[in-house]
Protein backbone atom coordinates (compact mmCIF):
# COMPACT_ATOMS: atom_id res chain seq x y z
CA UNK A 1 0.00 0.00 0.00
CA UNK A 2 1.33 3.33 -0.88
CA UNK A 3 0.41 6.24 1.17
CA UNK A 4 -2.55 8.33 -0.03
CA UNK A 5 -3.57 11.79 1.15
CA UNK A 6 -6.64 13.39 0.98
CA UNK A 7 -5.64 16.85 -0.27
CA UNK A 8 -6.63 19.61 -2.37
CA UNK A 9 -4.26 22.43 -3.69
CA UNK A 10 -6.44 25.13 -3.06
CA UNK A 11 -4.02 27.82 -4.80
CA UNK A 12 -0.05 28.24 -4.87
CA UNK A 13 0.31 29.16 -1.23
CA UNK A 14 -2.86 27.48 0.35
CA UNK A 15 -3.44 23.76 0.33
CA UNK A 16 -6.19 21.84 2.42
CA UNK A 17 -5.46 18.31 4.01
CA UNK A 18 -7.47 15.99 5.92
CA UNK A 19 -5.50 14.98 9.14
CA UNK A 20 -7.36 12.87 11.29
CA UNK A 21 -10.94 11.58 11.27
CA UNK A 22 -12.38 14.77 12.27
CA UNK A 23 -9.97 17.48 11.26
CA UNK A 24 -8.58 19.46 8.29
CA UNK A 25 -5.67 21.21 8.28
CA UNK A 26 -5.44 24.51 5.79
CA UNK A 27 -1.82 25.19 5.51
CA UNK A 28 0.12 28.09 3.64
CA UNK A 29 4.17 28.62 3.78
CA UNK A 30 6.04 28.55 6.68
CA UNK A 31 6.67 31.93 7.13
CA UNK A 32 6.23 34.21 10.29
CA UNK A 33 4.22 36.90 8.25
CA UNK A 34 1.27 39.45 9.26
CA UNK A 35 0.15 39.50 5.83
CA UNK A 36 -0.25 36.21 5.78
CA UNK A 37 -1.32 35.73 9.16
CA UNK A 38 -4.39 38.46 8.40
CA UNK A 39 -5.80 35.88 5.04
CA UNK A 40 -5.77 33.07 7.95
CA UNK A 41 -7.72 35.00 10.13
CA UNK A 42 -10.22 36.65 7.74
CA UNK A 43 -10.53 32.64 6.45
CA UNK A 44 -11.41 31.49 10.02
CA UNK A 45 -14.07 34.09 10.33
CA UNK A 46 -15.63 33.08 6.63
CA UNK A 47 -15.54 29.36 7.84
CA UNK A 48 -16.87 29.71 11.19
CA UNK A 49 -19.74 32.00 9.70
CA UNK A 50 -20.41 28.96 7.06
CA UNK A 51 -20.21 26.09 9.51
CA UNK A 52 -21.63 27.87 12.30
CA UNK A 53 -22.29 24.93 15.02
CA UNK A 54 -21.47 21.91 12.62
CA UNK A 55 -17.75 23.54 13.35
CA UNK A 56 -16.37 22.26 16.51
CA UNK A 57 -13.26 24.33 17.26
CA UNK A 58 -10.77 26.45 14.75
CA UNK A 59 -7.48 27.09 15.15
CA UNK A 60 -5.23 29.55 13.80
CA UNK A 61 -1.32 29.70 14.04
CA UNK A 62 1.57 31.36 12.39
CA UNK A 63 0.88 29.36 8.94
CA UNK A 64 -2.08 26.92 9.67
CA UNK A 65 -5.62 26.75 10.18
CA UNK A 66 -6.93 23.75 12.23
CA UNK A 67 -10.85 22.93 11.25
CA UNK A 68 -12.08 20.34 13.67
CA UNK A 69 -15.47 19.25 12.19
CA UNK A 70 -17.61 15.98 12.54
CA UNK A 71 -16.78 12.75 11.18
CA UNK A 72 -19.61 12.27 9.28
CA UNK A 73 -18.68 15.90 7.78
CA UNK A 74 -15.60 14.74 6.31
CA UNK A 75 -16.76 11.30 4.71
CA UNK A 76 -17.91 12.89 1.47
CA UNK A 77 -15.63 15.39 -0.11
CA UNK A 78 -17.84 17.87 -0.41
CA UNK A 79 -17.31 19.92 2.68
CA UNK A 80 -13.55 19.67 1.64
CA UNK A 81 -14.91 21.28 -1.77
CA UNK A 82 -16.93 23.85 0.05
CA UNK A 83 -13.61 25.24 2.18
CA UNK A 84 -11.59 25.30 -1.20
CA UNK A 85 -14.19 27.42 -2.65
CA UNK A 86 -14.63 30.00 0.52
CA UNK A 87 -10.56 30.18 0.66
CA UNK A 88 -10.54 30.72 -3.51
CA UNK A 89 -13.61 33.35 -3.45
CA UNK A 90 -11.69 35.15 -0.57
CA UNK A 91 -8.30 35.50 -2.65
CA UNK A 92 -10.72 36.49 -5.51
CA UNK A 93 -11.97 39.44 -3.34
CA UNK A 94 -9.41 40.47 -1.65
CA UNK A 95 -7.59 41.32 -5.02
CA UNK A 96 -10.48 43.27 -6.03
CA UNK A 97 -10.39 45.40 -2.70
CA UNK A 98 -7.71 46.92 0.06
CA UNK A 99 -7.33 44.78 2.98
CA UNK A 100 -8.17 46.37 6.48
CA UNK A 101 -6.02 45.37 9.05
CA UNK A 102 -6.08 47.82 11.47
CA UNK A 103 -6.29 46.07 14.82
CA UNK A 104 -5.89 47.72 18.35
CA UNK A 105 -2.83 47.81 20.08
CA UNK A 106 -2.92 46.36 23.62
CA UNK A 107 -0.11 47.83 26.12
CA UNK A 108 1.10 45.31 28.30
CA UNK A 109 3.11 46.71 31.43
CA UNK A 110 6.16 44.76 32.35
CA UNK A 111 8.41 44.73 35.69
CA UNK A 112 12.20 44.43 34.16
CA UNK A 113 13.57 42.95 37.69
CA UNK A 114 17.02 43.40 37.02
CA UNK A 115 17.90 41.92 40.73
CA UNK A 116 15.81 38.96 40.48
CA UNK A 117 17.02 35.31 39.70
CA UNK A 118 15.23 35.20 36.63
CA UNK A 119 16.90 35.12 33.15
CA UNK A 120 17.32 39.32 32.22
CA UNK A 121 20.91 39.35 33.12
CA UNK A 122 22.01 36.05 31.16
CA UNK A 123 20.16 37.28 28.24
CA UNK A 124 21.80 40.43 28.00
CA UNK A 125 25.16 38.86 28.39
CA UNK A 126 24.18 36.23 25.65
CA UNK A 127 23.03 38.80 23.33
CA UNK A 128 26.22 40.86 24.57
CA UNK A 129 24.71 44.22 25.69
CA UNK A 130 23.74 45.27 28.63
CA UNK A 131 20.14 45.09 30.42
CA UNK A 132 19.00 48.09 29.57
CA UNK A 133 19.37 47.68 26.12
CA UNK A 134 17.52 44.54 26.25
CA UNK A 135 14.82 46.30 27.69
CA UNK A 136 14.93 49.08 25.50
CA UNK A 137 14.91 46.83 22.23
CA UNK A 138 11.97 44.49 23.69
CA UNK A 139 9.69 47.37 24.74
CA UNK A 140 10.79 49.48 21.16
CA UNK A 141 9.02 46.59 19.08
CA UNK A 142 5.56 45.88 18.18
CA UNK A 143 4.39 42.05 18.19
CA UNK A 144 1.67 40.52 16.76
CA UNK A 145 -0.99 37.53 18.51
CA UNK A 146 -0.10 34.82 15.97
CA UNK A 147 -2.05 31.83 17.99
CA UNK A 148 -3.24 30.42 21.04
CA UNK A 149 -2.39 27.72 22.36
CA UNK A 150 0.06 25.57 25.14
CA UNK A 151 -1.83 26.94 27.89
CA UNK A 152 -5.25 28.75 27.85
CA UNK A 153 -4.56 32.46 27.56
CA UNK A 154 -0.70 31.75 26.41
CA UNK A 155 -0.32 33.75 23.24
CA UNK A 156 2.87 33.43 20.90
CA UNK A 157 3.76 37.12 19.91
CA UNK A 158 6.06 37.63 17.18
CA UNK A 159 8.55 38.83 16.14
CA UNK A 160 11.12 39.79 18.62
CA UNK A 161 14.18 42.13 17.48
CA UNK A 162 16.91 39.75 15.36
CA UNK A 163 19.18 40.72 18.14
CA UNK A 164 17.50 39.08 21.01
CA UNK A 165 16.82 35.26 19.31
CA UNK A 166 18.13 32.45 22.05
CA UNK A 167 17.52 29.03 21.36
CA UNK A 168 15.29 27.88 24.27
CA UNK A 169 16.40 26.82 28.09
CA UNK A 170 18.55 23.21 27.59
CA UNK A 171 15.98 21.98 30.10
CA UNK A 172 12.64 23.31 30.80
CA UNK A 173 12.07 24.93 34.24
CA UNK A 174 9.49 23.01 36.43
CA UNK A 175 7.42 26.47 37.82
CA UNK A 176 7.61 29.36 36.09
CA UNK A 177 5.91 32.11 37.68
CA UNK A 178 2.42 33.51 36.44
CA UNK A 179 3.01 36.55 34.36
CA UNK A 180 6.26 35.59 33.30
CA UNK A 181 7.34 37.68 29.95
CA UNK A 182 9.63 35.20 28.45
CA UNK A 183 11.47 34.91 25.20
CA UNK A 184 12.50 31.91 22.90
CA UNK A 185 14.15 31.90 18.83
CA UNK A 186 12.14 34.93 17.08
CA UNK A 187 9.07 34.90 19.65
CA UNK A 188 7.45 35.91 22.81
CA UNK A 189 4.61 35.08 25.20
CA UNK A 190 3.49 35.67 28.75
CA UNK A 191 2.97 32.61 31.17
CA UNK A 192 -1.06 32.60 31.84
CA UNK A 193 -0.39 30.70 35.15
CA UNK A 194 2.79 29.30 36.96
CA UNK A 195 3.28 26.01 34.87
CA UNK A 196 7.03 24.51 33.74
CA UNK A 197 8.56 26.37 30.74
CA UNK A 198 11.36 26.22 28.64
CA UNK A 199 11.63 30.21 27.53
CA UNK A 200 14.10 32.49 29.11
CA UNK A 201 12.21 34.84 31.60
CA UNK A 202 13.01 38.46 31.09
CA UNK A 203 10.21 40.15 33.35
CA UNK A 204 6.43 39.93 34.60
CA UNK A 205 3.27 41.63 34.36
CA UNK A 206 0.47 42.34 36.85
CA UNK A 207 -1.63 42.27 34.16
CA UNK A 208 -4.04 38.82 34.44
CA UNK A 209 -3.48 37.44 30.51
CA UNK A 210 -7.49 36.16 30.49
CA UNK A 211 -11.16 36.26 32.63
CA UNK A 212 -13.92 34.47 32.49
CA UNK A 213 -17.88 36.08 32.41
CA UNK A 214 -20.86 33.80 32.91
CA UNK A 215 -18.79 30.67 31.63
CA UNK A 216 -17.05 31.92 29.52
CA UNK A 217 -13.46 32.47 28.97
CA UNK A 218 -11.52 35.26 26.88
CA UNK A 219 -7.94 35.56 26.19
CA UNK A 220 -6.35 39.53 26.93
CA UNK A 221 -4.43 39.25 23.67
CA UNK A 222 -6.09 37.91 20.97
CA UNK A 223 -4.86 36.07 18.18
CA UNK A 224 -4.36 38.60 15.54
CA UNK A 225 -4.04 41.78 17.47
CA UNK A 226 -1.33 43.78 18.00
CA UNK A 227 1.01 43.92 21.37
CA UNK A 228 3.01 46.48 22.80
CA UNK A 229 5.25 46.13 26.14
CA UNK A 230 5.78 48.85 28.88
CA UNK A 231 8.43 49.03 31.49
CA UNK A 232 7.09 49.82 34.64
CA UNK A 233 8.58 49.93 38.37
CA UNK A 234 8.40 47.67 41.31
CA UNK A 235 6.03 50.07 43.01
CA UNK A 236 3.61 50.20 39.66
CA UNK A 237 3.84 46.57 39.56
CA UNK A 238 3.09 45.70 42.99
CA UNK A 239 0.13 48.43 42.88
CA UNK A 240 -1.33 46.71 39.87
CA UNK A 241 -0.78 43.44 40.39
CA UNK A 242 -3.67 40.89 41.59
CA UNK A 243 -4.75 41.24 45.02
CA UNK A 244 -3.22 44.41 45.82
CA UNK A 245 -5.12 46.44 48.10
CA UNK A 246 -4.06 49.81 46.64
CA UNK B 1 -27.18 18.88 52.19
CA UNK B 2 -27.20 16.38 49.34
CA UNK B 3 -25.76 12.78 50.81
CA UNK B 4 -25.98 11.34 47.02
CA UNK B 5 -22.10 11.32 46.66
CA UNK B 6 -18.91 8.79 47.09
CA UNK B 7 -16.49 9.42 49.69
CA UNK B 8 -12.68 9.00 48.67
CA UNK B 9 -11.43 6.90 51.56
CA UNK B 10 -7.95 5.65 50.13
CA UNK B 11 -6.28 6.82 47.14
CA UNK B 12 -3.27 5.87 45.81
CA UNK B 13 -3.09 5.78 42.07
CA UNK B 14 -4.29 8.92 39.79
CA UNK B 15 -8.04 9.40 39.29
CA UNK B 16 -10.05 12.36 37.66
CA UNK B 17 -13.34 13.20 35.86
CA UNK B 18 -13.67 12.47 32.91
CA UNK B 19 -15.67 12.41 29.62
CA UNK B 20 -16.04 13.05 25.85
CA UNK B 21 -13.91 16.48 26.47
CA UNK B 22 -14.09 19.73 25.53
CA UNK B 23 -12.76 20.27 21.76
CA UNK B 24 -14.67 22.65 21.16
CA UNK B 25 -11.94 24.89 23.11
CA UNK B 26 -9.12 24.32 21.67
CA UNK B 27 -8.89 27.91 19.49
CA UNK B 28 -8.42 29.33 23.56
CA UNK B 29 -5.86 27.24 24.26
CA UNK B 30 -7.74 24.37 26.12
CA UNK B 31 -6.63 20.64 26.06
CA UNK B 32 -9.61 18.63 24.23
CA UNK B 33 -8.63 16.37 27.27
CA UNK B 34 -12.04 13.30 27.70
CA UNK B 35 -11.74 9.69 28.46
CA UNK B 36 -8.44 7.76 27.67
CA UNK B 37 -10.16 4.38 26.49
CA UNK B 38 -13.44 5.88 24.59
CA UNK B 39 -14.31 1.96 24.28
CA UNK B 40 -14.24 1.56 28.21
CA UNK B 41 -15.51 4.84 29.36
CA UNK B 42 -18.60 3.92 26.28
CA UNK B 43 -19.20 0.92 27.46
CA UNK B 44 -19.32 1.66 31.44
CA UNK B 45 -22.06 4.19 30.60
CA UNK B 46 -24.32 2.00 28.13
CA UNK B 47 -24.40 -0.73 30.67
CA UNK B 48 -26.26 2.16 32.93
CA UNK B 49 -28.55 3.15 30.24
CA UNK B 50 -29.28 -0.78 29.26
CA UNK B 51 -29.82 -1.76 33.23
CA UNK B 52 -32.00 1.92 34.07
CA UNK B 53 -33.93 2.38 30.83
CA UNK B 54 -31.94 5.40 29.80
CA UNK B 55 -31.71 7.80 27.06
CA UNK B 56 -28.22 5.70 24.76
CA UNK B 57 -27.33 9.04 23.74
CA UNK B 58 -27.72 11.54 26.75
CA UNK B 59 -25.90 9.16 28.95
CA UNK B 60 -23.02 8.29 26.97
CA UNK B 61 -21.36 11.43 27.61
CA UNK B 62 -22.11 11.84 30.83
CA UNK B 63 -19.01 11.96 33.07
CA UNK B 64 -17.11 8.91 34.76
CA UNK B 65 -14.46 8.44 36.84
CA UNK B 66 -11.40 7.55 35.80
CA UNK B 67 -9.26 5.37 37.55
CA UNK B 68 -5.61 4.94 36.40
CA UNK B 69 -3.85 2.16 38.14
CA UNK B 70 -6.22 1.18 40.89
CA UNK B 71 -5.72 1.52 44.03
CA UNK B 72 -8.88 3.63 44.67
CA UNK B 73 -11.42 2.97 47.76
CA UNK B 74 -14.91 4.75 48.16
CA UNK B 75 -17.82 4.70 50.42
CA UNK B 76 -21.33 5.21 49.27
CA UNK B 77 -23.35 8.01 51.69
CA UNK B 78 -26.42 6.77 49.32
CA UNK B 79 -27.76 3.53 47.10
CA UNK B 80 -27.27 3.98 43.79
CA UNK B 81 -26.48 1.69 39.98
CA UNK B 82 -22.21 1.69 39.35
CA UNK B 83 -21.08 0.08 36.23
CA UNK B 84 -17.40 -0.62 36.16
CA UNK B 85 -15.09 -1.50 33.09
CA UNK B 86 -11.72 -1.14 31.19
CA UNK B 87 -8.57 -2.19 33.26
CA UNK B 88 -9.49 -5.18 35.62
CA UNK B 89 -9.12 -4.11 39.39
CA UNK B 90 -10.71 -7.38 41.17
CA UNK B 91 -13.29 -4.57 42.47
CA UNK B 92 -14.89 -5.48 45.81
CA UNK B 93 -17.70 -4.40 47.42
CA UNK B 94 -17.17 -4.72 51.04
CA UNK B 95 -14.44 -7.39 50.59
CA UNK B 96 -16.45 -9.06 47.72
CA UNK B 97 -14.79 -9.18 44.54
CA UNK B 98 -17.65 -8.29 41.77
CA UNK B 99 -17.11 -8.87 38.05
CA UNK B 100 -15.38 -6.30 36.31
CA UNK B 101 -17.42 -4.42 32.72
CA UNK B 102 -20.75 -5.18 34.21
CA UNK B 103 -23.22 -3.20 35.92
CA UNK B 104 -23.95 -3.43 40.49
CA UNK B 105 -25.84 -2.35 42.90
CA UNK B 106 -24.64 -0.50 46.14
CA UNK B 107 -26.44 1.03 49.16
CA UNK B 108 -25.55 3.65 51.32
CA UNK B 109 -22.67 2.54 53.68
CA UNK B 110 -20.92 0.00 51.17
CA UNK B 111 -16.95 -0.17 50.56
CA UNK B 112 -16.09 -0.22 46.71
CA UNK B 113 -12.50 -0.73 46.48
CA UNK B 114 -10.45 -0.86 43.39
CA UNK B 115 -7.21 -2.95 43.80
CA UNK B 116 -4.26 -2.18 41.59
CA UNK B 117 -4.93 -4.04 37.69
CA UNK B 118 -2.73 -6.56 36.70
CA UNK B 119 -2.83 -5.63 33.47
CA UNK B 120 -4.33 -2.32 31.52
CA UNK B 121 -4.12 1.06 33.13
CA UNK B 122 -7.61 3.07 32.67
CA UNK B 123 -10.98 1.88 34.38
CA UNK B 124 -14.24 3.44 34.26
CA UNK B 125 -16.70 4.02 36.89
CA UNK B 126 -20.01 5.28 35.61
CA UNK B 127 -23.83 5.83 37.63
CA UNK B 128 -27.00 7.08 35.88
CA UNK B 129 -26.66 10.72 34.89
CA UNK B 130 -22.72 11.14 35.44
CA UNK B 131 -20.36 12.28 38.09
CA UNK B 132 -18.94 15.64 39.55
CA UNK B 133 -17.00 16.87 42.18
CA UNK B 134 -18.59 19.62 43.67
CA UNK B 135 -22.66 19.69 43.81
CA UNK B 136 -24.37 21.03 41.22
CA UNK B 137 -21.23 21.39 38.91
CA UNK B 138 -21.51 23.03 35.93
CA UNK B 139 -19.71 21.91 32.71
CA UNK B 140 -16.63 24.13 32.03
CA UNK B 141 -16.91 25.10 28.15
CA UNK B 142 -18.90 21.98 27.35
CA UNK B 143 -17.21 19.47 29.53
CA UNK B 144 -16.72 18.15 33.10
CA UNK B 145 -12.97 16.66 32.08
CA UNK B 146 -10.18 17.84 34.07
CA UNK B 147 -6.59 17.98 32.59
CA UNK B 148 -3.88 17.82 34.59
CA UNK B 149 -1.90 20.89 33.43
CA UNK B 150 -5.17 22.97 33.93
CA UNK B 151 -5.99 22.04 37.04
CA UNK B 152 -4.45 25.14 38.70
CA UNK B 153 -7.16 27.65 36.65
CA UNK B 154 -9.74 25.87 38.59
CA UNK B 155 -12.51 25.76 36.22
CA UNK B 156 -12.87 21.99 37.26
CA UNK B 157 -12.94 21.39 40.65
CA UNK B 158 -10.11 19.85 42.37
CA UNK B 159 -8.03 17.10 41.83
CA UNK B 160 -9.69 13.83 43.18
CA UNK B 161 -7.95 12.42 46.31
CA UNK B 162 -8.53 11.63 49.94
CA UNK B 163 -11.71 13.39 50.89
CA UNK B 164 -13.11 13.94 47.93
CA UNK B 165 -16.50 13.59 47.31
CA UNK B 166 -18.07 12.53 43.85
CA UNK B 167 -21.77 13.69 43.84
CA UNK B 168 -24.30 12.31 41.80
CA UNK B 169 -27.88 12.88 41.03
CA UNK B 170 -30.77 11.03 43.41
CA UNK B 171 -31.35 7.23 42.60
CA UNK B 172 -35.39 5.56 43.72
CA UNK B 173 -34.46 2.95 45.50
CA UNK B 174 -37.03 0.96 43.43
CA UNK B 175 -34.72 1.26 40.57
CA UNK B 176 -32.56 -1.64 41.67
CA UNK B 177 -31.74 -4.00 38.21
CA UNK B 178 -33.45 -6.40 38.40
CA UNK B 179 -31.56 -8.65 36.15
CA UNK B 180 -28.35 -8.00 34.67
CA UNK B 181 -28.75 -6.55 31.12
CA UNK B 182 -25.38 -7.21 30.01
CA UNK B 183 -23.84 -5.91 27.15
CA UNK B 184 -21.50 -8.17 25.46
CA UNK B 185 -18.02 -6.61 25.42
CA UNK B 186 -15.99 -7.19 22.61
CA UNK B 187 -12.74 -9.05 24.56
CA UNK B 188 -11.07 -8.66 21.12
CA UNK B 189 -11.41 -4.90 21.41
CA UNK B 190 -7.98 -4.62 22.96
CA UNK B 191 -4.42 -6.31 21.64
CA UNK B 192 -3.16 -8.87 23.62
CA UNK B 193 0.52 -8.20 22.98
CA UNK B 194 1.98 -5.99 20.10
CA UNK B 195 -0.57 -3.44 18.84
CA UNK B 196 -0.07 -2.35 15.29
CA UNK B 197 -1.18 1.22 14.96
CA UNK B 198 -2.88 2.52 11.88
CA UNK B 199 -1.35 5.18 10.06
CA UNK B 200 -2.78 8.04 7.82
CA UNK B 201 0.52 9.94 6.26
CA UNK B 202 0.67 13.60 6.06
CA UNK B 203 2.32 15.65 3.63
CA UNK B 204 5.70 15.82 5.15
CA UNK B 205 5.39 11.98 5.33
CA UNK B 206 5.24 11.73 1.57
CA UNK B 207 8.39 13.95 1.26
CA UNK B 208 10.26 11.19 2.86
CA UNK B 209 12.20 8.68 0.83
CA UNK B 210 10.57 5.09 0.04
CA UNK B 211 13.28 3.38 2.16
CA UNK B 212 12.97 5.90 4.93
CA UNK B 213 9.30 5.33 4.92
CA UNK B 214 9.72 1.90 5.08
CA UNK B 215 12.24 2.20 7.40
CA UNK B 216 9.65 3.67 10.20
CA UNK B 217 6.79 0.84 9.20
CA UNK B 218 9.38 -1.99 9.64
CA UNK B 219 10.13 -0.60 13.31
CA UNK B 220 9.18 -2.28 16.05
CA UNK B 221 8.74 0.38 19.21
CA UNK B 222 8.62 0.21 22.84
CA UNK B 223 6.18 2.02 24.88
CA UNK B 224 8.65 4.34 27.28
CA UNK B 225 8.19 4.69 30.99
CA UNK B 226 7.39 8.70 30.55
CA UNK B 227 4.04 8.18 28.43
CA UNK B 228 1.21 9.26 30.23
CA UNK B 229 -2.65 10.82 29.42
CA UNK B 230 -1.08 13.95 26.85
CA UNK B 231 1.12 11.63 24.64
CA UNK B 232 2.77 8.00 24.40
CA UNK B 233 7.34 8.16 24.37
CA UNK B 234 8.03 5.24 21.79
CA UNK B 235 11.98 3.89 21.49
CA UNK B 236 13.08 1.83 18.32
CA UNK B 237 13.44 -1.78 19.57
CA UNK B 238 17.37 -2.73 20.48
CA UNK B 239 18.35 -4.72 17.59
CA UNK B 240 21.74 -6.51 17.23
CA UNK B 241 22.84 -4.26 14.89
CA UNK B 242 26.20 -2.24 14.88
CA UNK B 243 25.75 0.69 12.18
CA UNK B 244 23.95 3.60 12.97
CA UNK B 245 20.67 3.42 11.42
CA UNK B 246 19.89 6.46 8.63
CA UNK B 247 17.67 9.01 10.74
CA UNK B 248 13.81 8.72 9.37
CA UNK B 249 13.75 12.39 9.10
CA UNK B 250 16.16 13.97 6.91
CA UNK B 251 18.25 17.41 8.63
CA UNK B 252 16.65 19.01 5.30
CA UNK B 253 12.96 18.11 5.85
CA UNK B 254 13.25 18.56 9.86
CA UNK B 255 14.35 22.31 8.59
CA UNK B 256 10.88 22.84 7.17
CA UNK B 257 9.42 22.14 9.99
CA UNK B 258 10.17 24.79 12.96
CA UNK B 259 6.53 26.81 13.82
CA UNK B 260 4.88 25.74 15.86
CA UNK B 261 1.17 24.33 14.12
CA UNK B 262 -2.33 23.43 15.42
CA UNK B 263 -1.55 19.66 16.40
CA UNK B 264 -4.10 16.91 17.30
CA UNK B 265 -5.46 13.58 18.42
CA UNK B 266 -3.32 10.62 17.53
CA UNK B 267 -0.33 12.91 15.87
CA UNK B 268 3.03 11.43 15.62
CA UNK B 269 5.52 13.61 16.19
CA UNK B 270 9.37 13.20 15.48
CA UNK B 271 11.85 14.60 17.83
CA UNK B 272 15.48 15.31 16.92
CA UNK B 273 16.00 12.15 18.88
CA UNK B 274 13.92 10.67 16.37
CA UNK B 275 11.40 8.64 19.33
CA UNK B 276 8.14 9.45 18.14
CA UNK B 277 5.58 10.92 20.26
CA UNK B 278 1.97 9.98 19.63
CA UNK B 279 -0.45 12.83 20.84
CA UNK B 280 -2.78 11.59 23.23
CA UNK B 281 -6.14 12.90 25.52
CA UNK B 282 -4.19 15.33 27.35
CA UNK B 283 -2.42 17.03 24.55
CA UNK B 284 -1.56 20.81 24.31
CA UNK B 285 -3.61 22.33 21.20
CA UNK B 286 -0.13 23.22 19.90
CA UNK B 287 3.03 21.77 18.85
CA UNK B 288 6.74 22.49 17.69
CA UNK B 289 8.15 18.79 16.33
CA UNK B 290 7.26 17.73 12.98
CA UNK B 291 4.65 15.81 12.37
CA UNK B 292 4.59 12.62 10.06
CA UNK B 293 0.57 11.39 10.31
CA UNK B 294 -2.12 10.50 12.81
CA UNK B 295 -2.73 7.42 14.43
CA UNK B 296 -6.67 6.40 13.81
CA UNK B 297 -8.95 6.85 16.83
CA UNK B 298 -9.79 3.81 17.67
CA UNK B 299 -6.32 2.08 17.85
CA UNK B 300 -5.75 5.48 20.05
CA UNK B 301 -8.26 3.76 22.67
CA UNK B 302 -6.66 0.65 22.86
CA UNK B 303 -3.01 2.51 23.22
CA UNK B 304 -4.47 4.09 26.11
CA UNK B 305 -4.85 0.41 27.89
CA UNK B 306 -1.02 -0.24 26.92
CA UNK B 307 2.06 -0.44 29.63
CA UNK B 308 5.76 0.68 29.13
CA UNK B 309 7.31 -2.13 27.58
CA UNK B 310 4.78 -2.99 25.58
CA UNK B 311 5.44 -3.24 21.82
CA UNK B 312 3.72 -1.01 19.29
CA UNK B 313 4.35 -0.43 15.19
CA UNK B 314 2.73 1.55 12.54
CA UNK B 315 0.75 0.19 9.06
CA UNK B 316 -0.82 3.03 6.66
CA UNK B 317 -4.71 3.60 6.61
CA UNK B 318 -6.69 5.44 4.21
CA UNK B 319 -7.86 8.38 6.01
CA UNK B 320 -11.74 7.63 4.93
CA UNK B 321 -11.17 3.90 6.19
CA UNK B 322 -10.38 5.34 9.63
CA UNK B 323 -13.45 7.47 9.36
CA UNK B 324 -15.77 4.93 8.10
CA UNK B 325 -13.91 2.84 11.33
CA UNK B 326 -15.13 4.95 14.12
CA UNK B 327 -17.99 6.30 13.08
CA UNK B 328 -19.15 2.11 12.95
CA UNK B 329 -17.76 2.26 16.75
CA UNK B 330 -19.81 5.30 17.78
CA UNK B 331 -23.33 3.96 15.68
CA UNK B 332 -22.52 0.62 17.99
CA UNK B 333 -22.97 2.75 21.46
CA UNK B 334 -26.18 4.86 20.13
CA UNK B 335 -28.17 2.10 19.65
CA UNK B 336 -30.24 0.71 22.89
Amino acid sequence: MTPQLQQLEINPQCRLTLVAENALLLSWCAKVCSAQHQDIINIQHLITEHFGAALISAVASYHCLMLYLPPQLLLSAQTSHIIKQIVSRYYQTKAGSKTNTTANTIQIPVYYDTAQQWDLAEVARRCKMSVEQVIELHTSQHYRGYALGFTPGFCYLASLPESLHLPRRASPRLQVPQGAVAIAEQQCAIYPVASPGGWHIIGQTPLAMYSTQQGQFSATIAVGQNVQFRAISKAEFTALAPGSTQ
Amino acid sequence: MTSNYFEIIHAKGHASIQDLGRLNAQHLGFSASGAADEYAFLTANQLISRNLQLDPVKQSSCAAIEITLGQLTLRAQASCTIAITGADCQASINNTVIDNWQCHQLSRGDILAFAMPKSGLHSYLAIKGGFSCQAKQQPWLGSLAQTQNEMPLGFTGNPLTLGSKLYFIAQPASQTPTRQQSVKHDINFYATEQLTLRFMANPLFLKMSARQQQTFFATDYVISADSNRMGYRLKPKAKNITATPAPILSSALRQQCLLSMPVTYGMVQLPANEQPIVLMKERQTMGGYPVLGTVMQTDLFRLSQMRPGANVNFRLINPQQAIQQLLAFYQKFNEL
